[in-house]
């Protein structure tokens, strides 16, 4: 019945009159933004290379903690000034660690304190959240098995009647087979709960060198399943994937039988969104050339997607500026609304893995802004976010507490770099209006990972899955943001990971608000 | 007849064994007493480069078959090549017989030689330029197998000889490179894709089956003009003209393509099996010519075969199987012929799906086709008739071994395995095994081993 209702209003979002979308300004704040965090190594790190973002000083802007590869990690607290231009202080935490590819943020022990999952080549490692941005090592007390893995990939939820959350460590190639790396991926980790501490780690086999991990509820069935991006560089008759993590049950791949179709790509990220407005996450997975972007193709009791890139313009197979003819590179992949148009654009780090000359060596960024008719139009060169450094992860985010979204990239052996949403596009015009939006439930899972937030305006609805992981070994967790377009007001209501709905809720754009369980929405 | 998956040891046909073995000893070494360990360690070396260019074939971007072909046909001359000029009075050059080639550089007269190591410095050197494109976890196995073959091979020799030796290892595959250079084959842009491409509009020409971007221009068009290797020219085993395109469901055009969606929906187990074995998909796996190299190293390994016929006999394969894609690209596109795939949605069923992704080139005539029966006709040629053998070559989906009593029964599966992979016409597969035939009575002429 979702799916008849969403038909209905697909792409019915009352927003702009004109069909070409408004190309946001970015500025390049990254030589003033006191950010110097470069992700360094050779062969071991050429994956991975993320940063997180959260909110760990209290301030409620987001503070980033970048990967550092051979390097130490560091921890930049944000004393942007609302609006003002980004500004970061690199901060010690207790988190500095070296060998670090990416890190996510999530609340493992349900103090309302953000905690740190660092992934590492070599043990990873979970990092309590103390508060006032310090970190100490929880791996014991917790009872967290690191493992000594080449691990760059994440993704969280909470299982029904649990605590504390279930975690998928997705793990790449055995680094110790640097001569013949071939057909050497280790096993991905599943580390379910046992009240207040984690259980010995499952392996979920067969795992495929995987970059990129997504709990998401497909089908809406309430029990969000595990998709796994794999890179089909070294694997030995592997496939993406996606497992049922169901409660008590062990895990289990969906098979040919449930409809989940063999798909070999050299899988680096994912995004996940509802573009099409159907009512089902929708899913965009970066690869080498040609990226894929899967809805369901059919009635959502089979586990069937279809690849819409292509006919979407969607595919962003190759630079689209500058002189390098050769096929791209893509990592960290985001959907956002960057122009705050009610339609979720596309953002897209891309860089050569190292000196592969077939590929384009100067790979600009794609900023893939999606159009009335659900394609999208690139415009990363006009927006100001195109560079062609050698980029991995990255997050797009408000990053000065304007209500715009900012962008944030990490670039291997390179240092990472910030643009500034200007709040207008490129002809001076002011963008549309937006909403910031925080999730808030009492007990475990306090930032309600799982839950749908939904945004009503007149006749159509944009909807968001609250997930922690995906992308390229980089997560954020703090405000959800939502475009308005032209509308000075919306209802939002949330579904929470229990299924329960609460009412809709009227609210004014251009504000931040928290949304606490059954209760009305309350300004920041 | 000979099963090497029952660990027989292998008899050469012909009477070769014994000579090989005395040529063996004598060419091999720089001092006699330690002749067979030198021979074993040349062996080891060859073995070792060859198995990591199949590995990196499917690592590499641009290696799709056609690619991958001439990279062997270039290793093997130059392997033996750089064994021939130390040892004339037992092999003869391939200088007159391979197209355009000239003498490498001779050996200093008198001085002292390590073969084995020549082999490893030719053979490294070689491997790097030829996959200079693949990415980083390649060139790191290529510096690292190179750092312990040269290693392996220089223990215990006198560090003139070593040094002397490697030198004219690396000249001889300078030679051989430098010469490749012109082939119409040594640039490979945009992964073999054209970048501008007019496609036939006419009904019955190949159109793009796939929405990847590279694939809507077909794969390397000018391939069929590539210098040859034994064979004179790409055109010389050109193939009759496929059945002509019609719309009339009693036409031969249509009749092949029901016959390709009828095997399509009755297919059996083990025709979905042999479609999967063979499918040997570029970028996935080691495409059909490291297949047929794979056979070879099995073979190889299993028999223990002696060194210079392993040298021949990935010579031979190779040449044939460079020759094989040029001749089948020449005959691709003179016809430009419709895929299956193309036909059947349209006037069949919308919806089929096919067992084998579908290549980005034209389907006339089948290349896996045309490649298998020049393979099968060279090593039916060094290993005899009825030579049975188990290919336990890795597949991406893990398919177990395969056993096959001689390399024919090998070739027109493969051949068929393109049928019921619903990527190829019956026709294509029938004249391509003729033509490979055609192909490898060239590679088979070659006079080497004396």
């Amino acid at each position: 019945m979702i799916r008849a209702f969403t038909l209905l209003l697909l792409f019915a979002c009352p927003v702009r009159a004109d069909d070409v979308p408004a190309i946001p300004k970015f500025f390049d704040e990254t030589a003033s933004s006191g950010v110097a965090s470069n992700y360094k190594g050779e062969w071991d790190f050429m994956v991975g290379g993320g940063v997180a973002a959260f909110d760990c000083s209290g301030d409620r802007k987001p503070d980033l903690y970048f990967a550092g590869g051979t390097t130490p990690s560091t921890l930049y607290v944000n004393d942007s000034v609302k609006g003002g231009a980004l500004h970061f202080v690199a901060t010690p935490s207790g988190a500095e660690i070296d060998r670090v590819t990416g890190a996510y943020p999530l609340d493992v022990d349900g103090d309302s304190i953000l905690d740190l999952i660092v992934l590492r080549s070599g043990e990873n490692v979970m990092m309590k959240g103390l508060g006032n941005c310090k970190f100490a090592r929880a791996n014991a007390d917790w009872g967290f098995d690191g493992g000594d893995g080449w691990s760059t990939s994440f993704a969280a939820t909470w299982e029904k009647g649990q605590v504390w959350p279930t975690l998928a460590v997705g793990n790449y190639i055995d680094r110790a087979q640097e001569d013949d790396p071939w057909g050497h991926c280790t096993y991905n980790w599943l580390h379910r709960p046992d009240g207040h501490k984690f259980m010995a780690p499952l392996a979920l086999t067969p795992s495929f060198c995987t970059l990129s991990l997504l709990f998401t509820d497909w089908n809406r069935s309430g029990t969000p399943s595990l998709r796994v991006s794999n890179d089909r560089e070294y694997y030995l008759g592997g496939t993406e994937q996606m497992w049922h993590v169901d409660p008590g049950q062990p895990p289990k791949p969906y098979s040919l039988e449930e409809g989940w179709k063999p798909l070999k790509i050299w899988g680096m990220g994912i995004a996940s969104t509802d573009f099409n407005d159907d009512g089902y996450p929708d899913y965009f997975l970066t690869s080498m050339a040609d990226n894929k972007l899967q809805v369901l193709a059919g009635k959502p009791d089979m586990a069937t997607f279809k690849d819409v890139a292509y006919p979407n313009h969607a595919i962003a197979q190759r630079p689209y500026f500058g002189s390098d003819p050769n096929p791209s590179t893509a990592w960290h992949a985001e959907f956002q609304d960057v122009n705050n148009d009610g339609r979720q654009d596309l953002f897209v780090a891309k860089g050569n893995v190292a000196a592969m000359p077939d590929f384009a060596m100067k790979d600009p960024n794609n900023l893939m802004l999606m159009q009335a008719d659900g394609t999208f139009m690139e415009a990363g060169d006009k927006a100001g976010v195109g560079s062609v450094k050698e980029a991995r992860g990255g997050a797009v985010i408000d990053l000065n507490d304007d209500g715009q979204m900012d962008i944030v990239v990490v670039n291997r052996n390179e240092g990472a770099e910030l643009w500034r949403n200007s709040g207008a596009d490129t002809t001076g015009a002011t963008l549309d209006h937006w909403l910031q939006l925080a999730l808030h439930e009492p007990g475990a899972n306090r930032d309600a990972i799982g839950a749908w937030i939904e945004v009503r305006l007149g006749a159509g609805v944009q909807r968001r899955e609250i997930t922690s992981g995906g992308g390229h070994a980089s997560g954020q967790l703090g405000w959800w943001h939502s475009g308005l377009g032209t509308a000075m007001s919306a209802e939002v209501r949330v579904i929470w990971p229990d299924g329960t709905a609460d009412d809709w809720a009227p609210v004014q754009a251009d504000q931040f608000y928290d949304l606490n369980r059954g209760a009305t929405p309350a300004l920041r | 007849m000979t099963d090497i998956s029952a660990g027989h040891s292998r008899i050469p046909p012909k009477g070769r064994s014994s000579m090989i073995g005395i040529v063996l000893a004598m060419a091999l070494t720089a001092c006699p007493a330690m002749a067979n360990t030198r021979a074993d360690l040349a062996t080891q070396a060859l073995q070792s480069w060859y198995r990591l260019m199949v590995e990196l074939v499917r690592h590499t971007p641009t290696y799709s078959p056609p690619v991958a072909s001439r990279a062997f046909a270039y290793l093997g001359i130059g392997a033996y090549q750089a064994l021939e000029t130390g040892d004339p009075d037992h092999m003869t050059s391939l200088v007159g017989q391979i197209k355009t080639l000239t003498a490498p550089p001779a050996r200093e007269p008198g001085a002292v030689y390590d073969d084995a190591v020549i082999l490893q410095a030719e053979l490294a050197m070689s491997a790097h330029f030829l996959f200079s494109n693949t990415g980083p976890s390649g060139q790191g196995a290529m510096a690292a197998r190179e750092r312990k073959l040269a290693a392996l091979v220089a223990e215990g020799l006198p560090q003139d000889v070593v040094d002397r030796s490697v030198t004219f290892g690396q000249a001889v595959a300078a030679h051989i490179l430098d010469w490749s250079k012109d082939d119409g084959g040594a640039v490979v842009d945009n992964m073999g894709f054209p970048r501008e491409y007019q496609l036939n509009p006419a009904p019955g020409h190949w159109k793009p089956t796939s929405t990847v971007v590279q694939q809507q221009f077909p794969l390397l068009p000018n391939w069929g003009t590539n210098r040859t290797f034994a064979m004179p020219a790409g055109s010389t085993c050109d193939l009759p003209p496929p059945p002509a395109y019609s719309t009339d469901p009693t036409s031969e055009f249509m009749k092949q393509a029901q016959e390709v969606y009828d095997v399509s929906k009755t297919e059996t187990e083990e025709q979905h099996a042999i479609a999967r074995f063979w499918a040997d998909d570029a970028m996935l796996s080691m495409t059909p010519p490291g297949h047929w190299m794979a056979i070879l190293d099995q073979i190889n390994t299993r028999d223990q075969v002696p060194l210079l016929q392993q040298v021949d006999s990935s010579l031979r394969l190779g040449v044939a199987l460079g020759d094989a894609f040029i001749g089948c690209w020449y005959v691709k596109y003179e016809y430009d012929y419709i895929r299956p795939i193309t036909v059947i949605r349209a006037a069949i069923d919308p919806n089929w799906q096919t067992v084998v992704n579908t290549p980005p080139f034209p389907e006339y005539a089948s290349g896996h086709s045309v490649q298998s029966a020049a393979a099968a006709a060279v090593l039916t040629q060094v290993f005899g008739e009825n030579f049975a053998f188990t290919d336990g070559a890795p597949t991406p989906d893990g398919l177990p071994p395969r056993k096959f009593h001689d390399f024919w029964q090998a070739a027109n599966e493969a051949g068929m395995s393109r049928l019921y992979g619903g990527i190829h016409f019956r026709y294509a597969i029938e004249q391509g095994l003729e033509q490979g035939k055609c192909i490898a009575a060239y590679a088979n002429k070659l006079v080497t081993l004396k």
